[in-house]
């Protein structure tokens, strides 16, 4: 029942904000045509792209493009990022050590490595790599960090208590308990990537979502760049959904939030 | 005129599929200036009754009036003491006690002169500008009566007031009420566990029984009181051991144990 | 015993603490120059730090591209404010009506919803449409950035604001608004203003996304310039000058969120 409920609500919701995008563009005017699209222009081109493609190729090669490069970049980046924290976490002489490094890196936006990424890499994939790696790597560190941190020490001396050697200690206790705050850490770290890839191809970039929102503002075709934020948005959610999945999976003894 | 009349009074909760009867059907008749106390188990809806009376909630059948009225939504002639304080942390102590006054068409002047009054007579002097967190249990629950007086209510409602206080402070805040409601008089409903509290504070206590809410007995301690002339005794706990005393606890407590014994009425 | 085991338990001495934070410092900083000397890159690429040093303290006396590096910083610290200041002058009202009536809760959920997910850096085409090169196209993108969790932390402070106030608040007679602004807000005001941090972070990563492409003057414009003459010291320089102002700007945040918890 309850199902149905919020589907029924997700409906009425969208019907409103369509209602809404309505009123204010074609039934009205209030909106000029060349300053936001109208519902039917949105809809022209994304068939558009989606079929004949837009910027260099089809809608689906473009977000294949951006979701791969996001991935993978992710993937790596929060792996290195997690074991780190967990490392600084539980330990206090890595943490005194790293700690210089990571203080002065962690206050620089990752958008802020953009240019210096263009100087080193060049403007092809390698850049956007690095870039989204900065922007991953921070939040995975700080969120792992924390998680260790905030294990309640009953349970780390129950653990020393019986005698747990290092490895079994790790992999008992540390990391699942650990692991609600590491998915809060992969999440931004996630979200964080995503924003930095569609900035970087927003810059340079000859496929992917950012660059329909750059060859589209070029060209100045709103309804062309209302289909680049709605793939973004679409797609970002979508990656969040997923990681939300896995979550609850990983961790089947919470409740979920 | 300021009675609280519950009229067949009847609330009933949905949990999901389940129906949980809070108050089974309630009549009562609190008179004017009054002071009743109910007692009962957890969960006899006493302090359901309450939140009746003071409009935070709506019965499922008959009414509840006060001074004739019939109530439908909370307001200051009816004000609360909660057994949390519910003090805004963020207000000073004057702030506090001001806060409803601050609704009433009274000008700053009489406002102030009220706060004052009340902030002496509840031995709050010298911490109007203190904040909640910076007083003990006792006085923050001095500082929520003081707010609740303030108003001049019709009718008082206090709910468990002293249950968040430790043994000792209670004792004192027990005597405190008295001497107030001696002082300035009025119409009071107090919810309690305590039986020894409703007894010593309460012209009648209610006994409740649970799931459903009923009332089992009214035991009157007034007539008792007066006959036996509890006020000439000096101290709460030389009250609390005379013989008329012990025998109304005993009572309202073997009403108490046999619900807990299974016995369904 | 297994004293490896509980090793998040052991602390260090002052001491132990200071020599390891100096090797990691000096650790990082000989790579940095170890790097820089044997020439992986040509020397353009990769300054010494004392080269990024001597460039910070240059370019905050002599302009480039238009200013000194102060009067880039300002450029950029005066857009984010407005950015901030709008999001902030928006978000907490609006998030403390929502909270108050479903109507108004009702309506903008869902218009809100469907704008959330965008990112920021992606509405910089639409300010650009709308803007031109003024200065309203970063702003909006910064905006943008930190209005929702300033809406969402207004809101849900104040919708989960323990209900005893309120009741205290009704049974005293207060009206709908005196609830709203005396009980509503300061109760709420913890969640906003950790709303405020994590917006105010926000909004600096949007400000520089936005000054990367579609500015004319900033700190992230003297970045994109230095960069486009493989003048890495400038670029680094203005990394630098951005990581101090966002540390700023968060340390202050914080030293209020920890007046504010106090009570």
């Amino acid at each position: 029942m309850n199902a149905v409920k919020n589907i029924l609500n997700v409906l009425v919701s969208v019907a409103g904000v369509l209602l809404v995008w309505l009123t204010l563009t074609t039934w009205t005017g209030i909106i000029e045509p060349n300053r936001f699209p109208n519902p039917m222009e949105f809809w022209v081109s994304l068939k558009q792209i989606a079929l004949q493609g837009y910027g260099n190729g089809k809608l689906h090669q473009h977000i294949l493009q951006s979701v791969i490069l996001v991935t993978t970049s992710f993937l790596v980046a929060s792996t290195a990022g997690v074991t780190l924290g967990l490392l600084m976490g539980a330990s206090r002489r890595i943490e005194a050590f790293v700690n210089p490094v990571f203080l002065t890196l962690r206050p620089i936006p990752p958008l802020a490595w953009i240019p210096l990424a263009i100087v080193w890499l060049g403007l092809d994939n390698s850049a956007k790599v690095m870039v989204i790696f900065v922007a991953a790597f921070v939040p995975s560190v700080i969120n792992s960090y924390a998680a260790v941190r905030s294990i309640e020490t009953p349970i780390l001396e129950a653990s020393a208590m019986l005698g747990i050697r290092r490895w079994l200690h790790w992999k008992e206790v540390l990391i699942p308990a650990s692991l609600p705050l590491i998915f809060t850490g992969l999440r931004l770290s996630l979200q964080a990537s995503w924003t930095t890839l569609v900035a970087a191809e927003l810059i340079g970039a000859l496929l992917g979502l950012g660059s329909i929102l750059n060859q589209a503002a070029q060209d100045i075709y709103p309804a062309m760049i209302l289909v680049g934020m709605f793939s973004v948005a679409v797609c970002g959610w979508l990656m969040t959904v997923l990681l939300g999945l896995i979550e609850r999976s990983a961790m089947p003894w919470r409740a979920t939030p | 005129m300021a009675n609280i009349s519950f009229n067949a009074v009847e609330r009933v909760f949905h949990q999901g599929d389940k129906e949980i009867v809070a108050v089974g059907g309630v009549t009562l008749e609190v008179a004017d200036r009054e002071f009743v106390a109910i007692v009962g188990p957890s969960g006899c809806g006493k302090t359901t009754c309450l939140r009746m009376a003071a409009g935070l909630e709506k019965p499922t059948r008959g009414t509840v009036s006060v001074g004739g009225v019939p109530v439908t939504a909370p307001g200051p002639d009816r004000s609360v003491v909660f057994q949390q304080f519910a003090l805004f942390p963020w207000k000073t102590v004057t702030q506090n006690i001001e806060f409803g006054l601050r609704s009433l068409n009274i000008d700053a002047k009489t406002r102030a002169e009220r706060v004052k009054h009340y902030i002496e007579f509840m031995g709050l002097a010298g911490y109007e500008q203190g904040f909640p967190h910076q007083l003990s249990g006792g006085m923050q629950q001095r500082v929520a009566i003081a707010r609740a007086y303030v108003l001049d209510p019709k009718v008082l409602l206090m709910d468990e007031p002293f249950g968040a206080l430790d043994a000792q402070t209670r004792v004192v805040m027990q005597e405190e009420l008295v001497r107030l409601a001696r002082k300035h008089p009025r119409t009071v409903l107090f919810i309690t566990h305590a039986v020894e509290e409703a007894v010593y504070l309460a012209d009648r206590v209610v006994v409740m029984t649970r799931r459903p809410g009923l009332i089992k007995e009214i035991v009157d301690i007034k007539s008792i009181r007066e006959r036996e002339r509890w006020d000439q005794v000096e101290r709460i706990e030389d009250v609390m051991d005379q013989p008329s005393f012990v025998g109304l606890r005993s009572h309202i407590w073997r009403l108490l144990r046999k619900q807990h014994a299974g016995d369904p009425q | 015993m297994e004293g490896y085991a509980i090793n998040s338990l052991h602390e260090l001495s002052r001491r132990q603490w200071l020599v390891l934070t100096l090797l990691g410092a000096s650790a990082f900083i000989g790579l940095w120059y170890f790097l820089a000397f044997i020439g992986v890159t040509p020397q353009k690429f990769l300054p010494t730090p004392l080269d990024v040093v001597q460039r910070f303290f240059t370019l905050s006396t002599e302009p480039f591209v238009g200013m000194t590096l102060f009067g880039h910083l300002a450029s950029s610290f005066h857009r984010f404010l407005s950015g901030f200041g709008l999001a902030v002058a928006i978000g907490v009202p609006l998030g403390l009506l929502m909270a108050t009536s479903k109507v108004v809760d009702r309506i903008v959920t869902p218009l809100f919803e469907s704008i959330r997910f965008v990112a920021p850096i992606a509405w910089i085409p639409f300010a650009a449409l709308w803007f031109g090169t003024g200065m309203g196209g970063p702003v909006l993108i910064i905006f943008m950035g930190a209005f929702p969790p300033v809406l969402i932390n207004t809101y849900r402070g104040s919708k989960y604001v323990d209900v005893k106030y309120l009741e205290a608040a009704w049974t005293l007679g207060a009206s709908r608004f005196r609830v709203m602004t005396e009980v509503l807000m300061p109760a709420a005001v913890p969640s906003i203003v950790a709303g405020l941090r994590v917006s105010a972070g926000l909004g600096w990563q949007s400000l520089v996304g936005a000054e990367l492409i579609a500015a004319s003057s900033g700190v992230g414009y003297m970045m994109v310039k230095g960069q486009q003459s493989i003048d890495t010291s400038t670029v680094m320089s203005g990394m630098l000058a951005i990581g101090i102002v966002g540390l700023l700007i968060d340390i202050l945040l914080r030293k209020i969120q920890e007046r504010v918890s106090q009570r």
